[in-house]
């Protein structure tokens, strides 16, 4: 049991993982624990979860038709693992959907608003009433050792052969529905996934897989609990599952030959590579493996077969789940590990699930027994530890609480609160003002005096473009001093100016440049690298420390706020930088436009230039016309132009 | 009538009045670029956008209002549905966030709330509160060029070809929205190309919800087909293996053998 135990405690671990991402997602919604975005909607999570999901259970109609339909009885001793992966695989995809779905606790709507046109409509009601199936199809397992139960259990196994049909016809209808998802998105799909028998496809594929994956699991079973391999059992699986896949190639190749879209075959996309490694893995590497004498006696050669078969088609459902069509919407989208962490952690669930089962009730003829489980065998002694664990059963479970709690904690490490917190704003790169500036005093001096100024006063001609688009404006500083009010009206715009710095930038405290973001900088403070400040030095002794209790910053930055200013700080948060600059220059355009009389200057396109959508458009001009002519609505000026 | 907007692109100047009326009007805060935005300026906060596609050309996007839409037939719960005035609206009360309508979706219109944690599908409804009490949309409403127009759709169709007619040369000679994928309300006259408005694909005139009615056609057959064909199956192997063990039995010379 060395080995159940091992990886009982890595799938506690990866729950414990999942557990503080799942949290996260409850909390924070979508955009802070995935990486889908309004280009591909779907993700890893509708790919591998649902869809990789469902027909990773398609083992559990395709083994009970063989049993009880075809009456093939010698796979009668796989028929409850096989139903038990099914059933557990199902209630798999039902969790993983509620992580995917926005709003989950909506999820039983569709039982009451009903849309028979959709697919996903039928999908759910199908997955619905195939659960159900399932649950009624297992209970007499369970309920084996009830003997309050055995009038229901007798009265299921009765009702088995109508279960068994209904369960076939149900997963007939959604594994193919799976494909007519994608059936309305001919323009969204690359070529060589989008066919007209997209269910058809789905359907065969997962009569494959169903039976690769019956043959992995009576494999990895077999190694975890050192029993006997089924290898003589599982090579007419593995076989018939070959046909299968080349039932399959031939659709699908001829499909497209039909259909004329084999030149994409030789296309130079890198969705043509996607597709030859699925098809290579999904089909063409299993056939040539079931064709070698291997298979028939090694179970490693069979494990190793079906591994990659069910890779492959697990691929197949992630590409059309999104993988093969991110290239259309023009965003790239790779699963954040978050992602991954939810899908296998819901794996890493459904796994201990089943061990559970195999070791509680009579899934297999005999139930493997755990030779240190005798409660009569004395507690060890943990060498490591130094302490006494209990029986292996009690130190079992110690451990893996441990596991869990502690890989929740290092999952919550990982994620962190400022990902969570930014609600998904893109931080912009910032940069100062460009120009020469020079030294604005002597400027000032020089109108004072009606002097000409010295050279190393500048010109004060700055050329404004923090957010670094190449989309900026030339801007005269002594134009706007002057029709500010003269020299006290500095800190009109520099309006919370950093102590000793007569020009800070924007960026300085807009960091995060289109949020409010706090200019008081309290790590600093702190920080011995900073102000090395103790805390007793800002907050008032005995009091909370809040900014409620705290000393004023002009108690020690005497020049914050020069003297005559026409502001007061009352608080620390600043405005965001668009709200800033909206505020500093739209006042005076709308002014303007009122006095002379020249409404268009005041209208958003007279700054935002046509590229109406604020940053996002421009970025998005910006993204596609940089290359080949930079769009600058003003260029910025060179020195030497401007002297 | 059929409610339909028609935007001729080469009256528009690019002042983005529209944009702002549609903000104001169905209370739309700010919006700051996130990471989940596609290149259109487009957002769950911003229902219509202003593209400078080439250099100093105004394409307006918005929602086209298929007239058979797609987002429509993808919903499983029935929460986006073609109105009969024609704007295509949005049920949030119904909505269980799959997302389906967005990946069905050929112009990639509905936007997602991505950082809420009790998300929600927006896009333009056409104003349909306000075209219901017989009013237009805020866009067309404020459009000082009146490069955006509101009316019926049939009408609107015929300007639009009568303005192609009239200019020769001026315009592109197609009306786009007037077939593609059934026919949209949104409709365009344009000198460039306009094709960057879908995923750069020339669409064909089948509306995208014939392409799932055959296989949703087919499911009461498939079940009821492969339930019969399962049904049937194991009645005659049944009866095969029972007559198999019953002429085993009589060349054995022992009794009829038992079922278990």
């Amino acid at each position: 049991m060395d080995r159940v135990r091992r990886l009982k405690l890595i799938l506690w671990m990866l729950l414990g993982l999942a557990a503080a991402v799942a949290i996260t997602r409850f909390f924070f919604g979508l955009g802070a624990t995935t990486h889908l975005s309004d280009a591909t909607p779907w993700g890893l999570w509708v790919g591998f979860d649902v869809m990789g999901g469902v027909a990773l259970a398609a083992g559990g109609f395709v083994v009970t038709a063989t049993v009880y339909i075809f009456k093939l009885d010698e796979f009668h001793s796989i028929v409850r693992p096989a139903v038990l992966t099914a059933f557990l695989g199902y209630v798999a995809v039902a969790v993983g959907l509620l992580f995917d779905l926005g709003l989950p606790w909506h999820i039983w709507y569709m039982t009451i608003y009903w849309n028979p046109h959709s697919p996903l409509f039928e999908v759910g009601w199908c997955v619905m009433l195939y659960l159900t199936v399932l649950t009624l199809e297992f209970f007499p397992v369970p309920a084996e050792d009830i003997s309050a139960l055995a009038s229901v259990r007798r009265f299921l196994v009765k009702l088995r052969i109508p279960l068994v049909i209904v369960g076939i016809a149900l997963s007939t209808l959604h594994q193919s529905s799976l494909g007519s998802l994608f059936l309305i998105m001919p323009y969204r799909l690359f070529p060589l996934w989008y066919s007209p028998i997209l269910p058809v496809l789905f359907f065969v594929s997962a009569i494959g897989l169903g039976l690769m994956m019956v043959i992995l699991e009576s494999h990895f079973t077999a190694y975890l609990y050192r029993r006997k391999p089924e290898t003589k059992l599982m090579r007419p699986l593995g076989e018939a599952a070959g046909w299968v896949l080349i039932l399959y190639l031939a659709l699908r190749f001829g499909d497209l030959a039909y259909r004329g879209q084999l030149h994409y075959l030789f296309a130079s996309a890198w969705q043509v590579k996607l597709f030859w490694v699925e098809i290579a893995a999904m089909a063409i590497v299993p056939l040539v493996m079931l064709w070698q004498r291997q298979f028939r006696k090694s179970s490693n050669w069979q494990w190793a077969t079906a591994a990659i078969a069910t890779t492959g088609i697990v691929l197949n459902r992630i590409d059309v789940g999104g993988l093969a069509d991110l290239s259309r919407g023009g965003s790239l989208y790779l699963p954040e590990w978050t992602e991954i962490v939810i899908s296998l952690g819901i794996v890493a669930a459904a796994t201990l699930l089943f061990l559970f089962m195999v070791e509680h009730f009579r899934v297999w003829e005999h139930r493997p027994a755990d030779p240190d489980a005798d409660p009569r065998k004395l507690p060890e002694f943990n060498k490591v530890g130094f302490t006494w664990l209990g029986t292996p059963v009690i130190a079992g479970r110690v451990k893996y609480s441990l596991a869990f709690v502690l890989a929740a904690g290092f999952g919550f490490l990982l994620l962190g609160s400022p990902r969570a917190a930014s609600m998904g704003a893109t931080p912009t790169p910032t940069h100062r003002a460009r120009g020469n500036v020079g030294n604005i005093g002597l400027q000032l001096a020089a109108a004072r005096t009606g002097k000409p100024a010295p050279a190393t006063a500048g010109t004060g001609v700055l050329y404004l473009d923090a957010d670094l688009t190449n989309w900026g404006v030339t801007f005269y500083h002594q134009r706007e001093i002057d029709r500010n009010g003269g020299e006290k009206s500095c800190v009109i715009c520099h309006h919370m100016n950093m102590p000793h710095d007569q020009e800070s930038g924007c960026y300085e405290c807009h960091r995060d440049m289109y949020l409010p973001t706090d200019s008081f900088r309290h790590d600093w403070h702190a920080s011995p690298k900073g102000a090395n400040l103790a805390c007793v030095q800002c907050h008032e002794r005995g009091y909370p420390r809040t900014s409620a209790h705290v000393k004023p910053c002009s108690d020690c930055h005497k020049d914050l706020v020069p003297a005559g200013a026409t502001i007061k700080i009352t608080t620390y948060i600043a405005p965001s930088y668009v709200d800033a600059m909206h505020t500093l220059c739209i006042g005076c355009h709308v002014k303007v436009a009122q006095k002379e009389n020249k409404p268009e200057i005041a209208r958003c396109a007279e700054c935002h230039k046509g590229k109406l959508n604020f940053a996002a458009a421009q970025n998005y001009l910006y993204s596609r016309h940089a290359p080949a002519g930079r769009l600058v609505v003003l260029p910025p000026p060179k020195v030497s132009e401007v002297h | 009538m059929r409610a339909a907007i028609l935007t001729d692109t080469t009256k528009c100047i690019g002042c983005s009045e529209c944009v702002i009326a549609c903000k104001k009007v169905n209370h739309l805060p700010n919006d700051i670029p996130q990471r989940w935005d596609m290149n259109d300026g487009l957002s769950a906060d911003n229902w219509t956008s202003v593209i400078g596609e080439p250099a100093d050309k105004f394409v307006r996007k918005q929602c086209r209002h298929c007239l058979e839409p797609a987002c429509v037939s993808a919903c499983p719960v029935g929460a986006m549905h073609k109105t009969e005035l024609g704007p295509v609206i949005y049920e949030s009360a119904k909505c269980i966030g799959c997302r389906y309508c967005m990946m069905a979706c050929p112009f990639g219109i509905p936007r997602y709330q991505w950082s809420d944690p009790v998300p929600h599908v927006r896009k333009c409804i056409l104003c349909y509160d306000r075209i219901k009490e017989g009013g237009q949309p805020a866009c067309t409403e404020v459009c000082p060029t009146k490069a955006t127009i509101y009316g019926d759709r049939d009408q609107l169709l015929a300007i639009a070809h009568q303005r192609l007619r009239e200019n020769p040369g001026k315009y592109i000679n197609r009306v786009w929205g007037e077939s593609e994928v059934g026919g949209t309300s949104v409709l365009y006259i344009s000198d460039i190309d306009l094709s960057f408005l879908t995923y750069g694909e020339q669409f064909g005139k089948m509306p995208l919800p014939d392409a799932t009615r055959p296989a949703m056609e087919a499911v009461p057959f498939a079940f009821v087909g492969m339930g019969a064909a399962m049904a049937g199956l194991y009645w005659i192997i049944k009866r095969r293996m029972k007559l198999e063990a019953e002429r085993a039995d009589e060349k054995a010379g022992g009794k009829p053998g038992s079922e278990e």
